[in-house]
């Protein structure tokens, strides 16, 4: 069939392609062609810059160099004070000059990642055990949670926002960035476990259990021929929800804005761009820049799982 | 499964480690501010790192919250017992949170007293003080609105200042090219604050206001009405769709001949003066619609006064309030704080944020040398007589909430749920007939101070 | 088996889901009982409550903003159900086909389905800019196809077709995948058979391909209306002015004049719509 193309039938086919793809990545060269321009050149519409302008990277990332030496004069004088000892000056002035935490984008960066990697292990360690259960083993109610988690990963955080906020004010969870993370974490945790539990019991279906078989011949038991067999065999499948839990809890906005917005010091990424955005600056190439640099570790994340994550998603029907 | 354990452990004290910064001391002051831009916010830490090293055992936690939302996230704050100490706020929210009761006025009577009360601006405080004489908050800095627009344009076409009504709408009409991707003007269309503020200067030159001087709502007026339909025309020559002070880059761009803004766009505008040093203007030369101009600064004029049944000049001012605490330490330490603010050089470096912007609501802080000083050069590239134009409109602010020296805070009220904006949005987006638009807004002002 | 291997294996099946269904039916189901009890009360942000019966109800349904979002989420429902569908399957069928740089193709349609929600709005909106973005530039300075520029995100009605196609381009991907998958199970044989019977590609395409994929599509179109009734953060965040249903819900919840009992109430009503969806995919979708 393929060979018998026609040159006519080849351009067609290459035009379609291509157009699809420009649809496709357009809107990603607009955000790098605007993060490397500078405020005066946003007006004009061509995707190349006129100078390159990488300040907005280096402000971000907190490359900037120090501030020269000219300390406003107002400043100057608030440090002149005589109760300041030569020593705490030094720190304020430096503080001041570095100017690093304005936008504090590598802690921000940091919290998403220690949240969405906390929710990640323990959503598929949780999801393993739970997932092995249900598809290899027989126990009361047993159909009735593979289909509840099903149900569980449609319904939306949106019908769960309202009950969940109330249950953590209820709790005391909400008065405290203490509680309030963790109240966080447990959200990510039932965001995720749901689809974590149904692609690990679809691909653990798919490992014949005649291996699980002979290791408890051998004298296994059965909880060390999961260990033994299954989870091994498992493992890029394990990787691959890792990074899908990874990334939901890495992109979350809704709870975490309902939930973190008093606590800047712990604000993950989609939030803090959120508040960068709305913040009275002319911002484009910063805003710009930080969606560039909030976007690189999910496409690395998914370069590394992509063997085996379209066949995962599509197993699952997954989530989108 | 070994390693599955270490890394739930390393997860887990990652975990810990975030939290653990978060440790009590002994006297804390959250401090809400509404200077969300960062690099304002750096000086904001930056006298707040100065106050914590002065007094021991006292932590300042600088929290930036868009306008906005301060009156969202206070009831959140509120709701979750997690209420700051301070806020940095609009009049406006002042006198809403004021009415609510969650102020500390024995603080404010302190610092005032402290400071001394003839030192203040009188009609500054006024505008925070309470119906039965309670100070709602302590006015910090102040303001002003007016016109913002290209001398040089205005020059070419003939057209003369955009003071009065007439002189605005022909401006408006002549420097709008469509076709060309040129606007005549900016005002506020989106149902936010910034088009409340346009609105307001406008109606308050109509002599068209919110209250009468016994607090009876007189809103719903022909010269409301009027006003409104005169807004609906300046809107035709808006930017398409929607719009808040965001739009103010078309200015910078050249897009757009006037503007609404507040004396804050003289440090933008100043930017414009830094790109001017850093690039050549020749790589911005052919900009497709728009020019780059290295003389912005000089070509712009600026009209801080409108005219119509009287003259209006319209700004508002932003007050550093103390929230009442369960903890006496903190409510110390508060008072300190806010006295550390009101010292000159701290002053100082806080005005210094948006020189022209912000303006001092003590007397003697605009002839210190040192408030002259500006870092950015501001003050020294206008001028002194453009500073004492600008200055000038200060003189009589004017706003909704208060009518023969006495204040009304159910304006404070009206202008947290929007009333106005929606109002506007709806007649000049949606196209709803502006008398009904006034009706309902009119109903939702009684529904508001009925509650 | 002896029954005691039986009751031992049982036991260790209820060990081992009991962590992950103990914090789902914490956080999921309770939530969601809590959530009905909810919407007969009076919420203030606090927690305050006050038992109002069925007034949180009544109210909704004598708000005409509530009709209004419920039409918006159907037209973007039908809008986005049909063009992930439809665009899904092209892409599929077209990369289904050999050609040069395949690879590199399939793998960057997979683009706007990876990136984080935060990511790419603000570059939609640039792109929609009614002075500097690039859409007016091209419809009205290259193609001169009007000669007004448009504020296609600031006006809610423009905003929803916007927010239609920037789902579209986010989901249509996850539609493809599933789509190429099934195309590439169907046996040869079948599109030589109907070549031979002289059909052309079009009819190859109506009489094979169309058949072999009738329950993928049936499955990707029930996935998409159980995922897009809820969708909140690319409406929100793109186009806060585009109301649908659960940005409806979330203003009431949580901006402006909070009202939390209403919210609870839209939202009971909502799952049980989603309800119903998702038992007809139990029923349906997974039986085949």
């Amino acid at each position: 069939m393929m060979n018998k193309r026609s040159t006519t039938q080849s351009v067609i086919l290459y035009t379609l392609v291509l157009a699809l793809v420009i649809f496709c990545v357009f809107p990603f060269l607009q955000i790098l062609s605007t993060s490397l321009k500078h405020p005066i050149d946003w007006g004009n519409p061509s995707l190349i810059p006129r100078v390159l302008h990488l300040d907005a990277y280096k402000e971000l990332l907190g490359l900037m160099p120090p501030k020269e030496a000219d300390v406003p004069a107002s400043v100057q004088r608030l440090l002149d004070n005589p109760a300041l000892s030569a020593e705490k000056k030094q720190m304020l002035l430096d503080k001041f000059s570095s100017g690093g935490d304005v936008f504090p984008f590598g802690r921000y960066m940091l919290n998403t990642f220690v949240i969405s990697f906390v929710t990640g292990i323990c959503s598929t360690f949780l999801a393993s055990l739970a997932a092995y259960a249900i598809a290899r083993l027989r126990f009361p109610a047993q159909s009735l949670m593979a289909n509840g988690v099903l149900f569980v990963y449609m319904v939306g955080g949106v019908l769960l926002m309202v009950p969940l906020y109330q249950m953590s004010v209820n709790v005391g969870l909400a008065s405290s960035a203490t509680g309030t993370i963790f109240s966080l974490f447990l959200i990510y945790l039932i965001q995720t476990l749901p689809v974590a539990m149904y692609m690990l019991g679809n691909y653990f279906r798919t490992i014949p259990f005649s291996l699980e078989e002979a290791a408890m011949m051998d004298g296994c038991s059965r909880v060390e021929a999961f260990w033994r067999i299954i989870m091994p065999l498992s493992k890029p499948m394990l990787f691959t929800v890792f990074i899908y839990c990874f990334v939901i809890a890495w992109n979350e906005y809704l709870f975490a804005s309902v939930f973190l917005k008093q606590y800047q010091d712990f604000q993950t990424l989609p939030l803090a761009l959120q508040t960068l955005f709305t913040s009275k600056n002319a911002i484009w190439d910063r805003i710009m820049a930080a969606s560039m640099l909030t976007l690189l570790p999910v496409v690395i994340c998914f370069m590394l799982a992509n063997k085996h994550l379209s066949g995962g998603l599509t197993d699952g029907g997954v989530k989108g | 499964m070994k390693s599955k354990t270490s890394l739930f452990v390393a997860g887990t004290m990652l975990v810990n480690g975030l939290l653990i910064s978060q440790l009590t001391h002994a006297a804390t002051v959250e401090f809400w501010t509404a200077q969300t831009q960062t690099d304002r916010l750096q000086n904001i830490e930056l006298l707040a790192s100065t106050f914590e090293a002065l007094n021991d055992g006292v932590t300042v936690k600088v929290v930036a919250v868009d306008e906005n939302e301060m009156a969202t996230q206070m009831a959140a704050a509120v709701a979750a017992g997690t209420t700051p100490q301070l806020i940095e706020v609009n009049s406006e929210i002042i006198m809403t949170l004021g009415e609510e009761g969650i102020v500390d006025t024995k603080t404010h009577q302190g610092v005032i007293k402290d400071i001394g009360k003839n030192r203040f601006h009188k009609g500054a405080l006024t505008t925070l003080t309470s119906p039965s004489g309670d100070y709602y908050g302590l006015p910090y800095h102040g303001w002003i609105q007016g016109i913002w627009y290209r001398k040089d344009w205005f020059d070419e076409k003939g057209l003369a200042a955009p003071n009065t009504w007439e002189n605005i709408e022909t401006a408006a009409k002549a420097l709008t090219d469509k076709a060309n991707n040129q606007y005549g003007i900016l005002v506020g269309t989106k149902q936010d604050s910034y088009t409340e503020q346009v609105f307001t200067q406008l109606a308050l030159s109509n002599n068209a206001s919110e209250f009468d001087a016994k607090g009876n709502l007189v809103f719903n007026s022909p010269a409301t009405l009027e006003t409104i339909k005169y807004y609906k025309e300046l809107a035709k020559y808006n930017p398409p769709g929607p719009q808040n002070w965001r739009a103010r880059d078309y200015y910078l761009q050249g897009k757009m001949g006037m503007f609404f803004y507040s004396t804050y766009i003289m440090d933008d505008l100043a930017l414009a003066e830094v790109a001017k040093g850093s690039l050549s203007s020749e790589n911005f030369k052919e900009l497709s619609g728009g020019t780059f101009d290295p003389e912005l600064v000089k070509n712009t004029a600026f009209a801080p006064i409108i005219t119509h049944k009287s003259a209006a000049s319209y700004g508002t001012l932003s007050g550093l309030v103390a929230l009442k605490t369960k903890s006496a330490e903190d409510t110390k330490a508060t008072k300190d704080f806010i006295e550390f603010m009101y010292d000159p050089a701290s002053y100082i470096t806080f005005l210094h944020m948006a020189p022209g912007g912000m303006n001092p609501m003590l007397k003697g802080i605009a002839e210190d040398p040192a408030y002259l000083e500006d870092p950015n050069g501001v003050f020294k590239l206008y001028g002194a007589d453009k500073m004492k134009q600008i200055v000038s409109g200060f003189d009589d602010i004017r706003s909704f909430s208060v009518v023969k020296g006495k204040t009304f805070p159910a304006s404070g009220a009206i202008f947290a749920k929007s009333v106005i904006p929606r109002m506007i949005y709806d007649v000049t987006i949606e196209g709803k007939d502006p008398q009904a638009a006034l009706d309902s807004a009119e109903a939702e002002m009684k529904a508001i101070m009925g509650e | 088996m002896s029954s005691v291997l039986i009751k031992n294996e049982s036991r260790l099946g209820l060990k081992l889901v009991a962590p992950a269904v103990g914090i789902i039916g914490l956080l999921v189901i309770y939530p969601i009982l809590f959530n009905i009890y909810l919407s007969f009360f009076d919420v203030q942000l606090n927690g305050t409550k006050t038992f109002v019966g069925m007034e949180n109800y009544t109210d909704l349904l004598g708000n005409p903003r509530y009709f209004h979002s419920i039409g918006v989420s159907v037209i973007y429902l039908i809008g986005t159900v049909v063009g992930t569908t439809v665009l899904g399957l092209a892409a599929a069928i077209l990369m289904n086909q050999e050609f040069r740089f395949r690879n590199l193709a399939r793998g960057l349609i997979l683009l706007p389905y990876f990136a984080p929600v935060i990511s790419v709005v603000f570059g939609w909106q640039f792109i929609f800019d009614p002075v500097n973005g690039i859409y007016n530039h091209v419809v009205v300075d290259v193609l001169h196809l009007t000669d007004t520029r448009e504020n296609l995100i600031g006006n809610p009605d423009s905003a929803l077709f916007v927010v239609i196609l920037f789902d579209i381009w986010k989901h249509f991907p996850i539609a493809y995948l599933l789509f190429l998958a099934k195309l590439q199970s169907v046996p040869k044989d079948l599109y030589e058979a109907a070549a031979i019977d002289g059909q052309n590609a079009w009819g190859r395409f109506w009489h094979v391909t169309l058949p072999e994929l009738r329950f993928v599509i049936a499955t990707v179109v029930l996935l998409r209306i159980i995922w897009n009734l809820n969708r909140f953060e690319d409406v929100y965040l793109l186009a806060p002015n585009v109301e649908t249903l659960p940005i409806f819900t979330y203003y009431q919840a949580f901006a402006g004049i909070v009202d939390q009992g209403v919210a609870a109430a839209i939202s009971v009503i909502q799952l049980l719509v989603l309800v119903g969806l998702i038992w007809l995919y139990v029923r349906k979708v997974l039986k085949w």
